[in-house]
């Protein structure tokens, strides 16, 4: 197993290389630049002329290319021309923001979706499990930008549970006020993504623990005396979150790439809003360093869930 | 508001609307001003009633005692939080750091600077001189006094070899010795000298303009605490704490937090030097024009300022709790004709610049004729545009100079009100054929103009092809650039680099608060993308940036006639002046947006600001 991990880690450098060349020249291929469309009659055209040449912006796409990769092999991806400062601490601001999001959604996802699943699977066909149906149509037929409106507009603007915008309240100031404001910011767009997040998880749930009833194994367990709880609990569970088991890689590299969607729409300073951000205002050194992470992170989660599939089903082996 | 130097327009609007168009899920314009696009059609129908905007307003009732004002910076691009005036490139950027950083020098009604500000500036045309002075009593938020070597510090931020922003201008390289400063050849700028007490600065220039005694006319009106940031090397200076955490102004209120990209607290600074502020303190956070209606709705701030959507003027007009104050946009969309190249700058063997970079007018180009050109302008009723698209909040342009410049703007001259007749006429006095459909050109080639319109907002679309129909009214046909509207920095890049693939096409322009249009529509403007150039209209540039322009009443006379001249000539047709509205609640004892006003008179200045009861209006 370690040599399979080993081999796929290795395997990992030449796709990481082809990424960031396939990067670059798609880069350059889109129209504009950091300065396009700065008109102010207060802005010399001749002073973006000359930060353009400074900053390198004219030079061929092969000498960009050795210049960022030999200044990101020594740690330094770069200045962000939006924010004008470097690129990790940009990224770094907004990291934790993220994670928090990403986090309490994917905590709320299982906690919502784990007893739906199974107990719809379990009573399938009562009034119970048509209700999940129900739910399930509904949350995977409503786009996220729908649910989230209709979500700040409910209960941020008419009820006014929760803040609608923001990952933080400005006056907060202390840990445990700051901790507090931050979770509180947290609950509505958590809540949002969860909800959308909970579809999969459910369908596979319940589908395989129908299947699983009337399977052979079950069958046995049950004429075993063994009691249907610890049927279900034992037997059934463990090979109906298969599926769900093998996403779960992904969803762990999830955590840190944040939604567009929602980041934007709950005006939440993260990841998803800083990508697209930066690819609307051509920030080349952010859209190079988040592409590339974003790239690692997905050969990661590819790993990840191999290795949790293995971990949990002992007849899957890769070598 | 102040000012402050408004931004292109552009950039912004156009990552909003791309937004919104992904995400409006709750905005029901789009198809609202879609179906009216039909209906307007050649010509306009029934009148919509425009709405007229006071530019202040006084709420009966004591002021309490303190309070925090919460405002709403409504805008999809959030602030990066640079506050320093040298450094900072966004708009959202200008407008966070306007309450605490602080401005040297206040304006009077036409954005001319006055002895109102913290500073005084004189203009000696004899000399070639700028002197400011700073009056006694201001002081920086930490007590030290604001000296006229923090004026010096700013230009030597932006004159340093290592600056990275994009201050530094033509402007700057006039001044005596700065050339040399920036090359890393001097120490200090020569032809900038303090006086013995450090309240007063003398700058040499090459030669002063009348220019310079308009905001953002070429004079840098701002300081920089060197005492605070002199230490850090110029090259740090954007990414250090002293810029980012905790700035230090000379304005009305401090700042206590900030949160990058969301919100900041301000409190009052007690030695404010025109008075302590009546308010405790600012709030102010980002609001996504998705949902600042929803905002006012629930009257969750006192004040809505930035970009506050005026397509969605309809819902938010009758507000409430809130009085919508407006006041002209320093801002117009127009048409531009191509009319040429930019030509880049030519050099000798040695290296030597023969001639500048300048825009050079083509004759033959397709769009030469004046006549069509006219035609084009007479075809299109941008009054039922402003109507239709956005509710009376814009409105059709007569000038290329903005009403708000009150003393310049030419309000005689009569522009382009639709007249398709008029129109026709031209077109066939000047050879304009029908040859089936559409008209040819006068040497009977077939005619296709092609447009190029940028996408973003929910009417982009349907006034591009409201242009197009009503062009097509008159037999001319006119196509999009690559059949669809073109993204933000695409469009840009083709427009800039003169693709011949366009020949006509429709931006927007921020004009700052200098009037003077040379940076528009100069011989050597960059931005002059129509690359439209005229002996008499490099004549009339000459003439407004003379000596002889001192005497106002001339100038004024200068500006009137070029007004005339350019809108015969219409190189490009001003088609829109836009409002922009300022929703506040009505429990802000004064409110007032009057450029120009006296920063004492309640409302005015952010110092007078105040409050009459502890709970927002809802009604």
């Amino acid at each position: 197993m370690w040599k399979t991990i080993f081999r796929r880690l290795l395997l990992m450098i030449p796709q990481i290389i082809i990424l960031s060349i396939l990067i670059f020249i798609i880069a350059e291929f889109m129209p504009g630049d950091p300065f396009t469309g700065m008109i102010d009659p207060n802005v010399d055209p001749a002073q973006i002329d000359a930060l353009r040449e400074q900053f390198g912006l004219n030079d061929p796409l092969p000498v960009k290319y050795v210049r960022w990769v030999g200044n990101a092999l020594q740690g330094d991806f770069g200045r962000s021309f939006n924010y004008k400062t470097d690129v990790l601490n940009v990224i770094g601001d907004r990291l934790g923001n993220t994670v928090r999001l990403s986090l309490l959604s994917t905590v709320l996802t299982y906690l919502i979706a784990l007893p739906l699943g199974i107990f719809s699977g379990r009573y399938n066909d009562t009034l119970f499990d048509k209700g999940v149906i129900i739910y399930n149509f509904v949350s995977f037929a409503v786009p996220t930008f729908v649910l989230a409106l209709l979500m700040v507009f409910v209960f941020g603007y008419n009820l006014g549970w929760f803040p609608s915008r923001g990952s933080i309240d400005v006056q907060a100031s202390g840990f445990w006020e700051e901790s507090w404001s931050r979770l509180y910011h947290l609950i509505l767009p958590s809540i949002t993504t969860a909800i959308l997040g909970t579809t999969s998880i459910i369908q596979f749930l319940r589908t395989e623990i129908i299947d699983a009833k009337t399977s052979d194994y079950v069958k046995t367990a049950r004429s075993k005396g063994v009691p249907i709880d610890k049927v279900y609990t034992r037997h059934i569970f463990r090979n109906a979150s298969l599926p769900i088991a093998s996403g779960f890689g992904y969803t762990i590299v999830n955590l840190l790439t944040g939604s567009i969607f929602i980041e934007r729409i709950f005006n939440y300073s993260g990841m998803g809003n800083l990508f697209i951000e930066s690819i609307l205002s051509r920030d080349y050194s952010v859209i190079f360093v988040l592409v590339l992470f974003y790239g690692i992170l997905g050969l990661i989660g590819t790993l990840l869930s191999d290795l949790i599939l293995m971990t949990v089903d002992p007849r899957i082996r890769i070598d | 508001m102040s000012n402050k130097k408004k931004y292109s327009l552009l950039a912004s609007s156009a990552a909003v609307a791309f937004i919104l168009a992904a995400c409006g899920g709750s905005d029901d314009s789009a198809s609202e001003s879609g179906s009216e696009g039909g209906s307007t059609e050649g010509g306009s129908t029934e009148e919509v009633e425009i709405p007229t905007f006071e530019q202040s307003v006084t709420n009966e009732g004591e002021a309490i005692d303190g309070g925090t004002m919460s405002i709403a910076y409504v805008s999809d691009s959030a602030f990066t939080g640079i506050f320093s005036w040298e450094l900072y490139e966004s708009g959202p950027d200008a407008d966070v750091m306007a309450y605490t950083m602080g401005q040297l020098l206040g304006v009077d009604e036409n954005y001319q600077y006055d002895d109102t500000g913290a500073a005084s500036i004189d203009v000696d045309p004899e000399t070639d001189t700028v002197t400011l002075t700073v009056k006694d009593g201001v002081t920086w938020h930490d007590g030290e006094p604001l000296t006229a070597d923090d004026i010096l510090f700013a230009h030597e931020i932006i004159g340093s070899p290592d600056y990275t922003g994009i201050r530094y201008s033509s402007d700057f390289a006039a001044i005596e010795g700065m050339e040399a400063y920036k090359n890393g050849e001097a120490d200090s700028i020569s032809g900038m000298t303090l006086s013995d007490d450090e309240m007063t600065l003398t700058i040499q220039y090459e030669s002063v303009g009348v220019q310079m005694l308009a905001a953002g006319g070429g004079v840098w009106g701002y300081a920089a605490p060197r005492h605070y940031l002199g230490e850090i090397p110029i090259a740090d200076l954007e990414s250090a704490p002293e810029i980012r955490e905790n700035p230090l102004g000379f304005g009305p209120f401090k700042v206590d937090s900030i949160v990058p990209g969301e919100s900041v607290s301000y409190s009052a600074y007690e030695d404010y030097y025109r008075g302590t502020p009546q308010l405790d303190g600012i709030e102010l956070e980002t609001v996504s024009p998705s949902t600042a209606v929803a905002a006012m709705e629930n009257a969750q701030f006192d004040l809505f300022t930035g970009g506050v959507p005026t397509d969605q003027y309809d819902s938010f007009a009758d507000m409430p709790g809130y009085t919508i104050l407006g006041q002209d946009d320093l801002a117009y969309t127009y048409i531009g004709f191509k009319l040429g190249e930019w030509q880049e700058a030519q050099t000798d063997e040695d290296g030597n610049v023969t001639e500048p970079a300048q825009n050079v007018y083509n004759p033959d180009a397709k769009m030469a004729d004046v006549n069509l050109r006219k035609a084009m302008a007479y075809a299109i009723d941008n009054d039922a545009v402003g109507e239709r698209f956005y509710q009376g909040l814009r409105r059709r342009a007569n000038s290329p100079i903005i009403p708000n410049f009150a003393d310049y703007y030419n309000a005689d001259v009569e522009g382009y009100p639709i007249d398709v007749e008029e129109a026709n006429r031209l077109l066939d006095e000047a050879g304009y054929e029908y040859d089936g459909e559409f008209r040819t050109t006068p040497e009977g080639e077939e005619l296709v103009i092609n447009f190029a319109s940028m996408s973003g907002g929910d009417v982009a679309e349907p006034i591009a092809e409201y242009y197009i129909q009503s062009w097509a009214n008159i037999g001319l046909n006119v196509q999009l650039v690559d059949g669809r509207l073109l993204e933000f920095n695409s469009f840009y890049d083709r427009v800039e680099a003169d693709d011949p693939e366009i020949d006509i096409y429709q931006g927007a322009w921020g004009t700052g608060s200098d009037p003077t249009p040379d940076g528009l529509w100069g011989p050597t403007a960059a931005f002059n993308y129509t690359r439209w150039v005229t002996d008499e209209n490099t004549a009339y540039m000459e003439d407004l940036l003379s000596d002889q322009g001192f005497d106002t009443e001339w100038r004024a006379e200068v500006f009137n006639e070029w007004q005339e001249y350019f809108m015969d000539q219409v190189p490009a047709i001003p088609t829109l002046f836009r409002k922009a509205v300022y929703p506040v609640n009505n429990r802000v004892g004064a409110f007032d947006i009057t450029p120009g006003a006296n920063l004492d008179d309640p409302g005015v200045g952010y110092h007078t600001w105040y409050l009459t009861s502890e709970e927002r209006a809802t009604e």
